[in-house]
Parts: C-alpha cells; sequence; structure tokens
C-alpha cells in the first residue's frame, strides 16, 4: 500500500510540489513544462482566450452582428437581470440539465458495469457506442420522426397497447423530458465508455478481498466500486454538466424553443439573440453569465468530489 | 464470472443465478432501445419516400428499393431519384468522405499528441502556477462555442484559409480543454517510481515522456484518439461555417445540404438515413478494430 | 540536455505526419470559388468570365432558375452560380455570410426578414438603377413593386413571384359529404356557429368508431380522422397558413398600417373572436390541439396517411399537395368571412442585391433579368409558383392548368383583390417570438390576456 499512496499527489503537495527541487532541478522542470504545454497554449491563446476577451468585450458594448457597435457600459447585464425570457431559459435549462444528467449517469455507471461484469464482448460495447456516431441534427430529426404524434412509430405502438397517444413535443410538461432522454439515448454509450475506463484501473484484489469477507454483489459496487471510482466519475460528471447546459441542436431541429417558451434553452436563446436579433452585444453578456456559472459549477464538483485524490492514495 | 466464484472455491448457489439473470435483462433492454432507432434508419433508408408516406408506422421498409443508398453514392440519375421521390441534388460522396478523413486524422493526431504533452506538464512536471494554469484551461470547457467560433471564423477569413481543409482543421489542432482534463487524470495515476528509475538511468524528462510513459499508456491515448476522431467525424457546425464549397466540404456538412434540398414530397428521408448510415460506418469500424486494445489494456498500470 | 537520436526520431516522425496533414489539407484547397471572400475581385464592370453567386431556398424552383441562367450567361457572358440551401439553414447562412462579409452576391428576399437587413444596411438600394435603366414596375402585380421599398424611400428588390393561401382538401373524403366543388367555392364562416364551413369540417371528421362529427355520439377524445389540419410551423404571428385567413375576414389586420406598420392589433377583439372560433374547432375534436400540432413536423404527412381531411396551406407547396398519387387532392378557396369576403395574407419574394458584393454591376444585370419575363416566364412553365409579372402569373396559372392542377383557388383571392400583405416591420423577430406564444397560450388554455400583453410588448418596441 505504501507504493499507493505516492501514486497521485495529493491536495497538499500542488501547493508543495517544488518541495523537495533544487533550483536547478526546478528551472529544468520548468523550461521542460514550456515546451510541452506550448503547443496547447498555442491553441488555447489563439482559439479560446482571444475569442473570449474579444467576446467579453462585446458584452460591453452594443456590438451588431453585421455591423459597429459603441461602449455602453454595464447595460447589457442590467437588460439581462430584468429579462423573464433570461430567468425562464435558465430555470428550463437546469431542469433540461437534472434529467439528462440524473438519468444518464445512473444508466452509464449501470452499463459499465453490466459489462465489465457480464461479458467482454467488444462487439456489445461498440454497439452502446453506436447512437454517438450520428450527427446530432439527425439524432434530433429521427427522433422527431418516431414520436411524432400521427404517424410516428412509438405513438402507433402506445395506441396498439391501449395508452393514449402522446404529444411529446408539443405539451409543456412532456417537451424537456422529451428532449432530455433524447440525449441520453445519444450519450449513454459515450458516458459508460469512459466509465468503464475508469473501472477497469480498479485492481481486483480489493473485489477478491471483498468476496472472502462475504459481501454481496450490491455491497461491493457501494464499499469498492463507487468510492475508487470517484475521480472517474467527477470527470464524467464535470464533462457532461457542462456540455449538457449547451444543449442546442435539439431544440433547433425540433420545438424551436415552444411551446411557449417550454423548452427555449439559454444556449438556443443566445443563438437567437446573435443570428435573429443580430445583437450580438446582448448575446455575448448572456454568454459570459454562463461561462461564470458553468466555471464555479465545475469547480464547485471537483472541489466536492476531491477528484485530485482518490481513495486508492 | 463474477469475482464472488473465482475468489473462493465455495460451491455455486442453487439454482440458475438470477443476478446475471436480471443484469442480462437490463442490458437487452438498453441495447433494444439503443438500437431501434437504427432498425429504423435502415428500415427507412431501404424505402420508397413516396410510398413511405402514405404507410408512415410500418416497421418494414415499404416498398423495399436500393434508391437511398444509390443516392448516396451518386449512383442514382436524377430522374431515378425524382421518381422514388428523392432529391435530386447532386452529392460527390468520395470526395466528402475523403475531406472527412483527412479532417480528422489531422486533428486527432495533433490534438492527442499536443494535449497529451500539456496533461503531461500538469500531472508530473512540477513548476510554479501549475495548477492555476491547469483550472484556466480547463474553463475553456465552460465557454459556449458559439461565443468562439464566430471570431474563429472571421480569424480564419483574414488568414485566407476560407473554404479550405486546414482552416477546418486549425482550432482544433492544438487542444481541446477535455483532451487535457483526459490525459491529466491518467497521468496522475501512473506512479513516480517509473519515472525516477527512468530518472536515474541518465534520460531527461522528454526521452522518459516519450520513451516510457507513451508506452505505458496506450490504452488511454487510443481511448482518447478514437473519441478525438469520432468528435471530430462528427462535428456539422464549424466545417458549415468555414467550408461550405465542394473541394473543402465533409461529411457531415454534406449530409446536412442533403437533408434540406427537399424535393417535392418533403426531406428525402431514405437518402438522409442511407447518408447517415454510411457516414457512421467508418468510424464503427475504427472502434471495432481498437475497441479491444482500447480498454483490455487499460489495465491498472504501473505498480503491483 | 543531451538530444538523443531516439528522440529526434520521434519528434520528425511527428513533424513529418502534421506536415503531410496539412500539406494534403493544403492541396485540397486548390481553388476558391466566387462565393468565398479570399477572391479578390474589384471588377466593377462586368466582363465575360465575370461570376456571381446567387442564393435560393426552394429545390421545386431550382431548375427554372438555372435554366435562367444559362440563358442569361449566353446573353451578357456573366455566370452565375446557383446555391440551394433549405429554409432554416438558408437565413442562418445568410446571416452568417453578412456577418463574416462573405454573402451572396444575390439572393432571394422574404417579407419577413427584409425589413432587418435594409436596417443592417446589408442591401443595395437599387432605387436608381431601376430608374436608369427604365425598369417598368407596372408591369409586376399591383402593389408588388412597393413593397420593397424602405421607409428611407429606397428600392431594395425587384419582384419576382407571390403566393396566397387556400384549402387542399381529400376530394374522395369531400366526395361522401355530398358537398360540390361549386358548393366548396362559396363555403362561408363567421365566428358564432361556423357557418357552412364549420358544418363541412364536422361532416369530414370520423372518430374512431366511425362516427363523424355531425353525427350523435361522436368521440371528440378518440378522432381517426380530424376535418381540418393544423400546421405547428404556421402558428406563429403572422398565420398565413392557419388563423389568418379568418381573422382578416372578420374585419381585422395585424396592425395600424403597412407596410412599415409601427402600431400592432394584436389585442382587437376581431382577432380574439376568430382566434375563439378556431379554438373552437379543438375542442370539438374537429381540429388538432396546438400540442399535438407541435408534436409533428407538418401536417402534409398525416394528411397523405390520411388522418387530415383538409388543410390549409400556401401555393409554394401546390407541388407537394398536387403532384403526389397517394391521394387525390384538389383546391378550395379559403370561405367568406362575416367581412363578406374571403381573405388570404398576400406575400412575396423579391430578388436582392448584398450591399457589400464586389460585382455589383454584374449583379444587376442578373436582378434585371430575374425581374423579366425572359426569366419569369421560364418559372411560369415550370408551373411551381406564381410569378410576379401580370403576363406570367397567367402562363403559369395556364401551366397549371395543363397539368391538370386547377389552382383557382389561390388566384380568385388576386382577382377578387381579397389579400392582405403579411405584415413588413421592423423588428419583426421579437415580435413574432412573442405573439407567438401568446397565440400558442390563448389556443391551449382560451385566456386572452396573453395576447393583451404582448401587444403592449410588441406595440413598446416602436416608440
Amino acid at each position: 500500500m505504501s507504493e499507493a499512496s505516492r501514486r497521485r499527489p495529493s491536495r497538499r503537495a500542488s501547493t508543495t510540489q517544488l518541495a523537495g527541487l533544487s533550483l536547478a532541478q526546478r528551472r529544468r522542470e520548468a523550461r521542460v513544462a514550456l515546451a510541452f504545454v506550448a503547443p496547447a497554449a498555442i491553441g488555447f491563446i489563439v482559439f479560446y482566450l482571444v475569442p473570449s476577451l474579444r467576446a467579453l468585450w462585446f458584452s460591453f458594448t452594443n456590438q451588431n452582428l453585421v455591423g459597429s457597435g459603441r461602449f455602453v457600459g454595464g447595460r447589457n447585464y442590467a437588460k439581462l437581470v430584468a429579462d423573464p425570457l433570461f430567468w425562464n431559459s435558465l430555470v428550463v435549462t437546469v431542469e433540461y440539465v437534472a434529467i439528462n444528467i440524473g438519468v444518464q449517469t445512473v444508466l452509464a455507471i449501470a452499463v459499465a458495469v453490466l459489462l465489465q461484469r457480464l461479458t467482454r464482448s467488444v462487439v456489445i460495447r461498440g454497439l452502446v457506442l453506436l447512437p454517438y456516431l450520428v450527427a446530432n441534427v439527425v439524432v434530433a430529426l429521427v427522433w422527431f420522426w418516431m414520436l411524432d404524434y400521427s404517424t410516428g412509430f412509438v405513438n402507433v405502438l402506445l395506441e396498439a397497447v391501449g395508452v393514449d397517444k402522446v404529444a411529446f413535443f408539443g405539451n409543456e410538461v412532456t417537451a424537456i423530458p422529451t428532449i432530455a432522454l433524447i440525449n441520453v439515448w445519444r450519450y449513454l454509450g459515450y458516458t459508460s465508455l469512459l466509465i468503464f475506463a475508469g473501472l477497469q484501473t480498479i485492481p481486483k484484489d480489493y473485489y477478491e478481498a471483498a468476496a472472502i469477507d462475504g459481501a454481496s454483489e450490491w455491497r461491493m459496487f457501494t464499499s469498492v466500486t463507487m468510492p475508487l471510482l470517484r475521480p472517474v466519475l467527477a470527470l464524467v460528471l464535470v464533462i457532461t454538466v457542462v456540455g449538457s447546459f449547451q444543449i442546442f441542436d435539439t431544440v433547433a431541429v425540433t420545438t424551436k424553443g415552444g411551446p411557449v417558451n417550454a423548452t427555449r434553452v439559454i444556449y438556443y436563446y443566445i443563438y437567437q439573440q446573435a443570428f435573429e436579433r443580430f445583437d450580438l452585444g446582448y448575446a455575448s453578456a448572456l454568454a459570459a453569465v454562463l461561462v461564470v456559472l458553468l466555471s464555479a459549477l465545475a469547480y464547485l464538483q471537483l472541489k466536492l468530489m476531491r477528484s485530485n485524490s482518490s481513495d486508492l492514495a | 464470472m463474477g469475482w464472488a466464484e473465482e475468489a473462493t472455491s465455495r460451491p455455486r448457489r442453487r439454482g440458475p443465478n438470477w443476478g446475471r439473470v436480471a443484469g442480462w435483462t437490463v442490458l437487452s433492454l438498453i441495447l433494444l432501445i439503443t438500437l431501434f432507432p437504427f432498425y429504423w434508419m435502415l428500415r427507412t433508408a431501404l424505402s420508397t419516400n413516396n410510398a413511405m408516406y402514405l404507410d408512415p408506422s410500418n416497421p418494414l421498409p415499404v416498398q423495399f428499393s436500393w434508391g437511398g443508398f444509390r443516392r448516396v453514392f451518386g449512383l442514382a440519375s436524377p430522374a431515378e431519384a425524382a421518381a422514388e421521390g428523392g432529391t435530386t441534388g447532386s452529392i460527390h460522396f468520395w470526395l466528402y468522405l475523403r475531406n472527412s478523413v483527412i479532417v480528422s486524422t489531422t486533428i486527432t493526431i495533433g490534438q492527442v499528441l499536443f494535449s497529451a504533452m500539456a496533461a503531461y506538464a500538469f500531472a508530473r512536471l512540477r513548476w510554479r502556477g501549475r495548477d492555476v494554469v491547469f483550472f484556466i484551461f480547463l474553463t475553456a470547457l465552460t465557454i459556449p462555442p458559439i461565443f468562439v467560433q464566430l471570431p474563429n471564423f472571421i480569424l480564419i477569413r483574414d488568414l485566407g484559409l476560407l473554404n479550405s481543409l486546414a482552416g477546418i482543421i486549425l482550432p482544433s489542432f492544438f487542444m481541446t480543454p477535455f483532451a487535457i482534463f483526459f490525459m491529466r487524470q491518467f497521468f496522475l495515476g501512473i506512479s513516480r517510481e517509473v519515472e525516477e528509475a527512468a530518472m536515474l538511468d541518465g534520460a531527461g524528462h522528454v526521452r522518459t515522456f516519450f520513451g516510457i510513459i507513451v508506452p505505458m499508456s496506450v490504452s488511454p491515448i487510443l481511448t482518447l484518439s478514437v473519441l478525438t476522431y469520432i468528435t471530430s467525424w462528427g462535428d456539422y457546425f464549424w466545417p458549415l461555417l468555414v467550408g461550405r464549397a465542394d473541394n473543402a466540404r465533409v461529411l457531415t456538412v454534406a449530409l446536412g445540404i442533403f437533408q434540406s434540398q427537399t424535393p417535392q414530397t418533403g426531406p428525402d428521408w431514405a437518402g438522409l438515413m442511407a447518408g447517415t448510415i454510411v457516414s457512421a460506418v467508418p468510424v464503427l469500424l475504427i472502434f471495432l478494430l481498437f475497441g479491444r486494445r482500447l480498454v483490455d489494456n487499460l489495465g491498472y498500470s504501473g505498480v503491483k | 540536455m543531451r538530444h538523443t537520436p531516439f528522440w529526434r526520431r520521434v519528434g520528425s516522425g511527428v513533424v513529418l505526419a502534421t506536415v503531410a496533414g496539412m500539406m494534403l489539407a493544403g492541396c485540397s484547397s486548390t481553388g476558391t470559388t466566387a462565393s468565398s471572400a479570399a477572391s479578390p475581385g474589384t471588377s466593377q464592370a462586368p466582363g465575360a468570365g465575370t461570376e456571381i453567386s446567387y442564393w435560393l431556398w426552394d429545390t421545386n424552383q431550382q431548375p427554372a432558375y438555372q435554366q435562367c441562367a444559362a440563358d442569361f450567361e449566353k446573353e451578357s457572358g456573366v455566370k452565375v452560380k446557383i446555391e440551394q440551401y433549405g429554409w432554416n439553414d438558408y437565413w442562418q447562412n445568410l446571416t452568417t455570410g453578412f456577418a463574416s462579409a462573405t454573402a451572396p452576391d444575390v439572393f432571394t428576399d422574404h417579407l419577413s426578414y427584409f425589413p432587418q437587413f435594409v436596417s443592417q444596411g446589408q442591401l443595395l438600394n437599387i432605387a436608381d438603377k431601376v430608374s436608369a435603366d427604365n425598369v417598368d414596375l407596372a408591369q409586376y402585380q399591383d402593389g408588388l413593386a412597393d413593397l420593397w421599398v424602405g421607409q428611407d424611400g429606397g428600392r431594395y428588390g425587384l419582384p419576382k413571384d407571390f403566393d396566397t393561401v387556400a384549402v387542399f382538401y381529400n376530394t374522395k373524403m369531400v366526395e361522401k359529404t355530398g358537398v360540390s366543388a361549386d358548393e366548396l367555392a362559396k363555403l362561408t364562416w363567421n365566428p358564432t356557429d361556423g357557418g357552412t364551413y364549420e358544418k363541412l369540417i364536422a361532416a369530414l371528421t370520423v372518430d374512431k368508431n366511425g362516427k363523424h362529427g355531425n353525427e350523435a355520439g361522436f368521440d371528440k377524445k378518440n378522432v381517426a380522422v380530424y376535418g381540418l389540419a393544423l400546421s405547428g410551423n404556421g402558428l406563429n404571428a403572422s398565420g398565413q397558413q392557419t388563423w389568418a385567413p379568418y381573422a382578416l375576414s372578420n374585419n381585422w389586420y395585424f396592425g395600424d398600417k403597412t407596410p412599415w406598420t409601427t402600431q400592432w392589433k394584436f389585442d382587437d377583439p376581431a382577432l380574439i373572436q376568430a382566434l375563439g372560433w378556431y379554438r373552437s374547432l379543438q375542442q370539438k375534436g374537429f381540429m388538432p390541439s396546438v400540442d399535438i400540432a407541435l408534436s409533428e413536423q407538418d401536417p402534409l404527412k398525416g394528411y397523405l396517411a390520411g388522418k387530415y381531411a383538409m388543410v390549409t396551406d400556401g401555393s409554394w407547396m401546390n407541388s407537394s399537395y398536387l403532384g403526389q398519387d397517394g391521394v387525390a387532392t384538389k383546391v378550395a378557396p379559403s370561405p367568406i368571412g362575416p367581412s363578406g369576403k374571403r381573405a388570404s395574407v398576400f406575400n412575396g419574394l423579391s430578388d436582392g442585391i448584398w450591399s457589400g458584393s464586389k460585382n455589383q454591376d454584374a449583379a444587376w444585370k442578373w436582378v434585371k433579368y430575374l425581374g423579366s419575363s425572359a426569366c419569369q416566364d421560364v418559372v411560369a412553365k415550370s408551373a411551381v409558383v406564381f410569378p410576379a409579372i401580370k403576363t406570367s402569373t397567367e402562363k403559369a396559372t395556364q401551366a397549371f392548368t395543363d397539368k391538370g392542377w386547377d389552382v383557382s383557388g389561390f388566384t380568385v383571392q388576386v382577382t377578387e383583390g381579397t389579400t392582405a400583405l403579411l405584415p413588413i416591420a421592423d423588428h419583426w423577430s421579437e415580435v413574432n417570438d412573442k405573439v407567438t406564444a401568446a397565440i400558442e397560450t390563448y389556443l391551449k388554455n382560451g385566456d386572452a390576456s396573453a395576447l393583451k400583453k404582448a401587444n403592449e410588448e410588441v406595440n413598446a418596441l416602436f416608440k
């Protein structure tokens, strides 16, 4: 176990990581680090940082999509706070994320565990991943068609079973859950693959020891699998939550924000402001708020799950 | 085999293993829901558009025809296409396929390499401000793509790279936050002893990285490569912005345009579904090829 | 740090792969098209070999315009590259094109988007060119040319075609009700009892047990065939193919004046009456609910599957409804309302020149050609839409008749003068969003206050 304790740097180490190095060593590591980070840093600065700063600047102007703009201070932000559609979009998006991530994570863990326990088949893993290989827009179209009220297969099936047909996209109550579940379908394989990879890093010793102690499957899952899965789960949750907040394609193809704003998610609202109202300033302000929110969320998630350390250490 | 059975020599429980039955039932159900839309896509791809509208919920192909696939590959004449209610637009399938391959391959090579290098610096090298910089890189995850896509588009335009594959490749070529995050998590799990052993032998950091760490990390690297390939293959909005002209069009954009070329009675469903299936096949093949190596080798690396 | 040969090998291998990739990418980008901004063309005088780009969204019309382009090239030497994008992509790509200065030289313009483009300065003012070249504006259907005049008096496009709305119906189903084609042309409606129009709809509606909407025991919760379809796409602030034909024939118009409306009347009792009647159809089970309409892509599929007996839709859908073989379909005009007349929204398209075009003279030549009978006759013969020039419209009607399609249900609105303009106003995108939500709310729960509130909000945009 002593080796394991040195494997993951504890949080202590992040502040004292430099301890124990001579000045020459520090310099050398810094030089190497610079070389290693340089290409990625170029990409980051040129294609992420600069455009983001530029967009941040826009949020303080009344920049038009096709023209120019003047500095207007915090006017866009004041407008944002007073905008009922903005708050609506936050509520709608949070509802979407809750359903989407909730269902997707539980199912993904289940699938990953099942894949590990029941079969080594790569083919089945590939099949589970298949929905991810289809373009977003096509996924939306296919499901729109299958869930169509009068001619969609799902409703025909429901009718045959004797249940009332459901207007999936047209009813305010079912619209967001429908879109959430469509995206669960899409990303389940991807998420479970990531978790599956994480499951592989848990040494078999632990399971064997637990089995010898007489633990049941479920007990082993809760006491061995879940705790040791934490770093990978943290990674997966941060990625999926942040991605989930940015839902756009499905809405753009199916409901376009309706019915009565029930699916007007934040990203779609931003898109409308930029591309339909040509109001790049306001769109940038909305996006800036979204960035801050998501960064805070990501930071919180990482802290809460103490993802830098693992119980293996 | 469950761990219980492997670890001990206790006699098996009498009767069928209900746990496994339940497990397979759940997995089968999930597989069914996962795969049914694909069956629907296949069934639609093999139907004739006009006939399909009259009998839309038939679970079997309606008026079986290979027309959808033929239109996708550019093998159907406009007259044939119109007769089946298909789009009469032309689609240079092999050109777009080639473009997609070039774009995805180049992006994957660059992104994985540079992200892995940066991830190693964040995970293993020690330097001041390391974790702060890492978190800044991480926040790039939270930036809505639309925020950066327009300025990037203008940059690409000013560089004169519009309607070129290079323009499509450039922004993703160096890194994505996900790639760095992903590799860092795996590098964090490698024991320091391995590196220390290499350094004692006189190898520098660079030699250690390329010579020792990378070979040890084949599985996460392969996983990241496959994921990156698939993601860049399916990217739609950015290639649409930058690569509208024929020579720079990738498969997803071509499919989108194909879909919007609505003939008389509505979108060319058969053609669109055929196109979707065809464009998913290459990536599926890649996954199947590398899949086994991907995860089987993702074992507990280094120390035991 | 020693550079070992190993390192060099790895490094150079990587570099080679990357360079190879970029070279491959570079090789494939030879030759940019005229539609990319990379082309340095600054020619103002269109010599032979100039190439301009032209965008449209309707595939049905594309062959006709390809023909026009071929004829035009023979005549002027200017090559026209036509690009087609589906409706949604079209406007998004156009907007992106404006933002990045890579928009097409000429493009098809629509009344709902035109005010926005004018206020953003993206359309070229062709008033001078029109008068200099003596373009005969009287050749177009009345009122069409002036639709494209901005609030500043500038002219921003030449009329291309127009469309109206009528009722496509399933001939077999309607025959069974005993109503003749002549009677169909004289149907009336009113907000109180729906008139003969509602009687027909009721007769056409059939529940799962085979009972018709006008029979006792009709089960409105289990409808198999709806008498009248409802288009989810059409539930917007113009109601063009849904509620507008009724509201407009109830002595109501969208706003105070047109074009360039600044005061809206979405809270007007006449509108609420008409919408109330529309809603009653849903409550009686004769028309699908808003939930159902929004859960469908368009009523065409349901119509072809036999779930709808009648669909109100625009003349741009002629090919889709009349050109298919599955369901025998004919066209009837919209019913006559309390105003004593029938009504339909009158929409027109134009061809406009992008203000940032580098080939303005060539673009103008093309627009002039498009607006002339040389091209509009070609479009007329293809029997897809109604071209704007009066003589071409006649030719188109003849072409439709030659195909066996009776489209008088559409043209009667023009000949009787019962059309009303699609709203032309600034901020239309926002007006549309707000009013659409209000109309959806009203149809779902009958709460007229939503419309009042929306009307206040949209009026506030114009203060």
